[in-house]
């Protein structure tokens, strides 16, 4: 055999052109290196403009717009009723999730699985939009329930007015509970039937079991999940100004929202208030995660583990009863009153065959001015935000996963940062940005983009993740030693690959971003509303058939997307289960 | 110069010191193996030579030509290197065809001669028949031929082997053993394959470089590694050895007196003992202890003990003999049996008796399991 001059390299030329230390050439650098330098520009350039916006600049410099902050009682007010929201959803979220996700997990109810779906089903749900639902079958006059408690009982006005601050944190309880309930569930999944057993053999009795062994294993799980409910419930914009402007209760996102709408807007308050809201939810995730890290007793996701279905006899009765009606509330009701209010004539009549018509969809598909650019907006908007985010995701996954690159951890966290922040806070940071030089993009379609980037980057960053995680870095490197470039690697071992995960990333972006409302508000302009926004408009106008008419196709959007992504996942490959190996 | 030159190469991994100075020199058409536990820096040097890591210090030249250095690393796509991975790395995207011509394909190979090549080298390999089917289709043996084919078709200067066989059965090993050989013999290409196993190198190597805590240990032929250990820990990775501590009190030459408890023996003085060595330690291969005076040959040293237990292990006895405190293992005849508490002479030749530092040299501690 003929030996030796490296392949494309000419015999006596240099063999070697001068290297990085880290061994990475030309292109890979080059894409790589934007992809840091537009991550930084869509999040940490935003995140630094609140702080010096706190500070008051551009126009000035000092700690009064911070003062203000914390000293005007409107701010405190709502300070004070975010903490109650936070406290009230936490708790409620326990109060069913727990229930719900005993019996799913580890009893013998009927209905298990239609529960365990309708769960995931108002989780799905825009809360706005539940909101809406809730305004249609709460309103203290017509409401749809509160008419029917009346002919029942004989009542004179009300009984419920969901225009107050239980109405709020009963509104938004029945969408963040899925955090607790999904926690809880994996933690009882996770608990091996032999440790019940153990107990079982040495005398305990059943209650005895569940008390002294289920509950300690997965209360990490229950308390971090009510706190990640509560952190959840403090950025919910959409139901704490659909239901909480019109009983004049304030909260710190809606807050943000009246500061910066002021004439002039005062955008130092704006921002010294989004800094108070950052501290509450960071404040919160750090419990959260010390709860789960330091108290995690059950390997989540653990493989192998054997569980037990528990027979529950009579009791299994009254369970099936409260699942239901749980997610009757969060789920069937909401979206089968917007379903109904969509084919209605009017929403106060009847139904009845008269009462049905087609008018509000082609209203809100076709004919509203507001509502037909909205929806082309939102799914052009949804698009571009979530190739881009997949785009940066993959890049800083690799860049953490495959390489040993100075600050790459730093950079991953830049990216997982956006997931804990309100979207009312990255946008005013987005908005102090980008209203000004260099980039004034602020009243274009291109700032609910950078918006929209900046917010959902850590779904697409965590997914591709998982994604090049389950790849082995051999497959690639067998690609490199067999004679193909990085870029060739690249393009015929990793992407291939990872297509079906960063598919999944891509649709894990696009679904928040089709229906964003709490950046969005502060950000759009007329032109640029989307689906969200004409949404909130309709509302306004009190047009409730129109708007659940675009409320219906939303949700019927949003969860096919997420069917298609349950689909994908359960496909071998986007699992995350299976490591791909040769 | 020799055709693969490795000079000083220093690779640390935050703290950890994965190579350290290591000095190395591959002929061309050799098969050489990298052996060590896990940690040693084995694998650290074969990526190293792969262009997967650049290292700290040293640098790597192969005919003449420099592919590593600190600052300059020629990328592992233009090192004409093939590498066979430890869990295959065969591409489950691509069927068998596909992959085995992926090489081929980047490098503009035309349609026909791709075909032809591909064909020619699943049947090397025994691969024959297979081509359309996908990796998850395979067992774990045809997924390595698959991986040997893919980096063999491009016909590499030089096969690098990770641990190729750790993954198979203990038979399929044993095949695959042999046929490598025979598959490295007919290419005459250069094989550089990293193990933790001690008989496989020996089964394949034309010379093996003992590695350990990132520094050679040793190197030289299967033969020599063994019955030559460089220092106690090639003696021991090597292979079963008694390790007999004991008092040097005298030495000539190449042989010395050494007081072992209460018994004196005659050793030869291993590579590295200097006249200051008082303290050392005896190594002794079980293999080459005789029971009874009876077993003894010229030049032979007798120590006495009691016979402590023994264990039938089929082709052999694994005897247990207490020596003055000290237990001894001898690998005796199946036909040869001795009662346990019984007082027995062990013959053993002087030249199986090694005198060594009791200690290693200086070394840097590992703090984590990196292979």
């Amino acid at each position: 055999m003929q030996v030796i001059a490296p392949a494309g390299t000419a015999r006596g030329a240099p063999a070697i052109a001068a290297a990085a230390p880290t061994g990475r050439f030309g292109l890979e650098r080059i894409l790589l290196g934007l992809g840091v330098a537009l991550l930084l520009l869509l999040v940490g350039y935003p995140l630094l403009w609140l702080l010096l916006g706190a500070l008051g600049l551009p126009q000035s410099i000092g700690l009064e717009h911070l003062a203000r902050a914390f000293t005007r009682p409107q701010n405190y007010a709502a300070l004070v009723n975010t903490l109650e929201l936070a406290l009230g959803t936490g708790l409620m979220s326990v109060a069913i999730g727990v229930p719900l996700a005993w019996a799913t997990a580890r009893s013998d109810m009927p209905l298990r699985q239609l529960v365990h779906v309708l769960v995931a089903l108002s989780y799905i749900t825009p809360p706005y939009l539940t909101a809406l639902a809730y305004i249609i079958l709460f309103g203290p006059d017509a409401g749809q329930f509160n008419r029917l408690l009346r002919a029942l009982f004989g009542l004179t006005s009300g009984p419920i007015n969901v225009f107050s601050m239980s109405g709020v944190i009963f509104v938004i309880g029945i969408h963040v509970f899925a955090f607790t309930y999904f926690l809880t569930y994996t933690a009882l999944k996770a608990v091996d039937a032999s440790l019940e057993e153990s107990a079982q053999m040495l005398g305990a009795k059943r209650w005895q079991t569940v008390l002294r062994i289920n509950l300690p294993l997965v209360a990490p799980a229950i308390t971090g999940g009510a706190l990640l409910s509560a952190i959840d419930s403090l950025a919910l914009f959409g139901p704490q100004a659909i239901i909480g402007t019109p009983a004049q209760i304030v909260f710190l996102p809606t807050r943000i929202y009246a500061t910066i709408g002021s004439y002039p807007p005062r955008w130092g308050e704006a921002s010294a208030l989004s800094l108070l809201l950052v501290a509450l939810t960071v404040a919160g995730l750090a419990l959260q995660r010390g709860y789960l890290e330091q108290r995690s007793y059950v390997t989540v996701g653990g493989r192998g583990v054997r569980t037990r279905r528990l027979e529950h006899g009579l009791w299994r009765w009254p369970l099936t009863g409260f699942c239901l009606s749980v997610v009757f509330f969060s789920a069937v009701a909401p979206i089968g009153v917007l379903t109904l209010t969509a084919f209605s004539n009017s929403w106060i009549e009847p139904l009845s065959a008269s009462n049905i018509t087609l008018a509000h969809f082609q209203a809100a598909l076709f004919t509203d001015q507001v509502s037909v650019r909205g929806i082309i907006n939102s799914f052009k908007l949804a698009t571009a935000a979530a190739a881009v985010a997949v785009a940066l995701g993959a890049i800083v996954a690799y860049l953490d996963l495959r390489t040993t690159l100075w600050g790459r951890r730093l950079l991953d966290y830049l990216a997982i940062l956006p997931l804990g922040l309100p979207g009312t806070v990255m946008a005013v940071g987005i908005l102090l940005a980008f209203i000004r030089f260099p980039l004034p993009i602020y009243g274009t379609i291109w700032i609910l983009l950078a918006a929209y980037v900046a917010r959902f980057v850590p779904l697409a960053t965590r997914s591709a993740n998982a994604s090049f995680r389950q790849i082995d870095p051999a497959l690639e490197e067998a690609g490199r030693i067999t004679g193909a470039s990085w870029w060739l690697t690249m393009r015929r071992v990793l992407f291939p690959l990872a297509r079906p995960g960063l598919l999944v990333a891509f649709l894990l972006v696009f679904i928040p971003a089709f229906s964003e409302l709490s950046a969005t508000i502060l950000l759009y302009a007329g032109g640029t509303e989307t689906i969200a926004i004409a949404i909130y408009r309709l509302n306004d106008l009190g047009q409730l058939e129109v708007v659940s008419a675009l409320a219906v196709f939303t949700i019927g959007v949003v969860l096919s997307l997420a069917l298609l992504v349950n689909w994908l996942s359960g496909s071998s490959w986007a699992s995350g289960e299976t490591p791909i190996r040769g | 110069m020799d055709f693969i030159e490795v000079a000083g190469i220093g690779k640390t991994f935050g703290t950890f010191q994965a190579l350290d100075a290591v000095d190395l020199s591959v002929e061309e058409r050799e098969f050489i193996t990298l052996l060590g536990p896990s940690g040693c820096g084995k694998t650290t040097m074969l990526r190293t030579l792969a262009g997967f890591l650049t290292p700290d210090a040293g640098t790597i030249h192969v005919a003449g030509q420099l592919f590593s250095s600190p600052t300059a690393v020629l990328p592992p796509e233009r090192r004409r290197m093939g590498m066979v991975f430890q869990n295959y790395a065969v591409w489950p995207h691509m069927s068998v065809f596909d992959n085995v011509a992926f090489g081929l394909q980047i490098n503009n190979v035309g349609r026909s001669a791709i075909s032809e090549r591909v064909s020619r080298m699943l049947a090397a390999v025994g691969l024959e028949g297979l081509e359309r089917r996908h990796p998850s289709q395979l067992s774990g043996g045809q997924q390595q031929r698959v991986a040997l084919a893919r980096s063999l078709v491009v016909e590499p200067a030089i096969l690098l082997l990770d641990e190729p066989l750790s993954n198979l059965d203990a038979k399929l090993r044993e095949r695959m053993r042999a046929e490598l050989k025979t598959l490295q013999r007919q290419l005459g290409i250069t094989f550089i394959y990293v193990t933790h196993d001690q008989a496989e190198a020996m089964a394949l190597s034309d010379r093996i470089i003992v590695f350990n805590k990132g520094r050679v240990q040793q190197v030289g032929t299967p033969r020599q590694v063994y019955e030559r250990p460089a220092n106690l820990f090639v003696a021991d990775f090597m292979g079963v050895v008694n390790k007999l501590p004991g008092v040097l009190i005298e030495h000539r030459g190449a042989e010395g007196h050494v007081r072992i408890g209460q018994q004196t023996i005659a050793a030869r003085l291993g590579d590295g003992l200097s006249a200051a060595d008082r303290a050392i330690v005896i190594a002794i291969r079980p293999e080459a202890i005789g029971l009874g005076p009876g077993a003894a040959r010229d030049r032979a040293n007798v120590l006495k003990g009691r016979l402590i237990d023994s264990a039938f292990l089929g082709n052999i006895v694994d005897h247990q003999v207490d020596v003055d405190g000290t237990l001894v293992r001898v690998q005796g005849d199946r036909l040869q049996s001795v009662e346990p508490g019984a007082e027995i002479e062990l013959s053993i030749p002087i030249a199986e008796c090694v005198a060594m530092r009791g200690d290693l040299p200086e070394h840097h501690e590992p703090e984590q399991d990196r292979s």
